[in-house]
């Protein structure tokens, strides 16, 4: 009896120690790694700025959308110019590609292509199915809420009318949040393509499990392509975007 | 430990081997656990089919 009571205490206290090494690890130990990839990242971004300069191309123009068409934040242009649709070039699996920087949440991170497990223990990641931030159509981005550096620790705290941007080799994009909502894990139809520029953000909810989504909704207000965005999404039929 | 030691089959040597087999089969299975415990915990919150 006496042995048997004995055995279970040291497997409860192996157990213990387990657990509190792997909260340790996941909670705690995860973020270093993760910061290490951020620092790396950091020099590595400006140098696929540079190299993919050569790759940006007008790749489309439309006529300018009538003027009251535009947001408060940023009204189109009011000349006849057409409005043009530039594309850069889209990055290679796990490289990164772009710096998102939310002010509400004090949040800068670099972005990195892909939402593979690896990838995103770097950082936020974009689903490669979807067009780059920056470009006209919904740009999707997931990111770790609570381990890995937490990128969206804070998402939940956005609301409609704070400010996301987002540097890319084309340059600053900047977007403003509409909504957000709490869906299930399978719920692909917020990636879905929508006319207009779009940045939906992607993460865990609630905090430490992943039983939910947490879903921010952001459309693009400034940018290369906000006037080609408007435009597209004033001419073209729903159909088509 | 010393005592799990001693249990094992064979010479020292053999024993040394074993013992480390062994280690590396549990750090392994640790590595495995965490991934799995992590996801539980968040799995980078990415929407899809699979998730």
């Amino acid at each position: 009896m006496t042995r048997t009571l004995k055995i279970t205490g040291w497997t409860m206290i192996g157990l213990g120690v387990l657990i509190l090494v792997f909260l340790g690890y996941q909670l705690i130990g995860t973020n270093f790694l993760t910061a290490r990839s951020q620092d790396l990242a950091q020099e590595t971004v400006g140098e696929h700025f540079v190299a993919a300069q050569e790759g940006i191309e007008a790749v489309d123009t439309l006529p300018p959308p009538p003027v009251e068409f535009g947001t408060p934040e940023s009204p189109p242009p009011e000349d006849e110019t057409p409005v043009v649709h530039y594309r850069e070039p889209i990055p290679e699996d796990g490289v990164a590609f772009g710096v998102m920087l939310i002010p509400k949440i004090e949040a800068e991170h670099v972005l990195f292509e892909g939402v593979d497990r690896a990838t995103l223990k770097k950082g936020p990641g974009h689903m490669p199915w979807t067009p780059l931030p920056g470009q006209p159509g919904n740009a999707v981005v997931s990111g770790h809420r609570t381990t890995y550096g937490a990128p969206f620790f804070d998402l939940d705290q956005l609301v409609p009318g704070d400010e996301i941007s987002v540097e890319t080799a084309l340059g600053v994009h900047t977007y403003v949040v509409r909504s957000s909502l709490i869906v299930a894990p399978t719920a692909v139809e917020v990636t879905d393509a929508k006319r207009g520029g779009w940045l939906t953000l992607t993460t865990c909810n609630p905090k430490f499990s992943a039983r939910e989504r947490l879903i921010v909704s952001a459309e693009l207000v400034d940018g290369p392509n906000f006037a080609y965005a408007l435009a597209e999404k004033h001419f073209m039929p729903a159909e088509a975007s | 430990m010393r005592r799990l030691f001693a249990l094992l089959p064979g010479p020292l040597p053999v024993r040394v081997i074993v013992a480390l087999f062994a280690l590396a089969l549990v750090l392994v299975a640790l590595f495995f656990l965490f991934e799995w415990g992590g996801d539980l915990l968040d799995s980078g919150g990415v929407v899809g089919p699979g998730q």
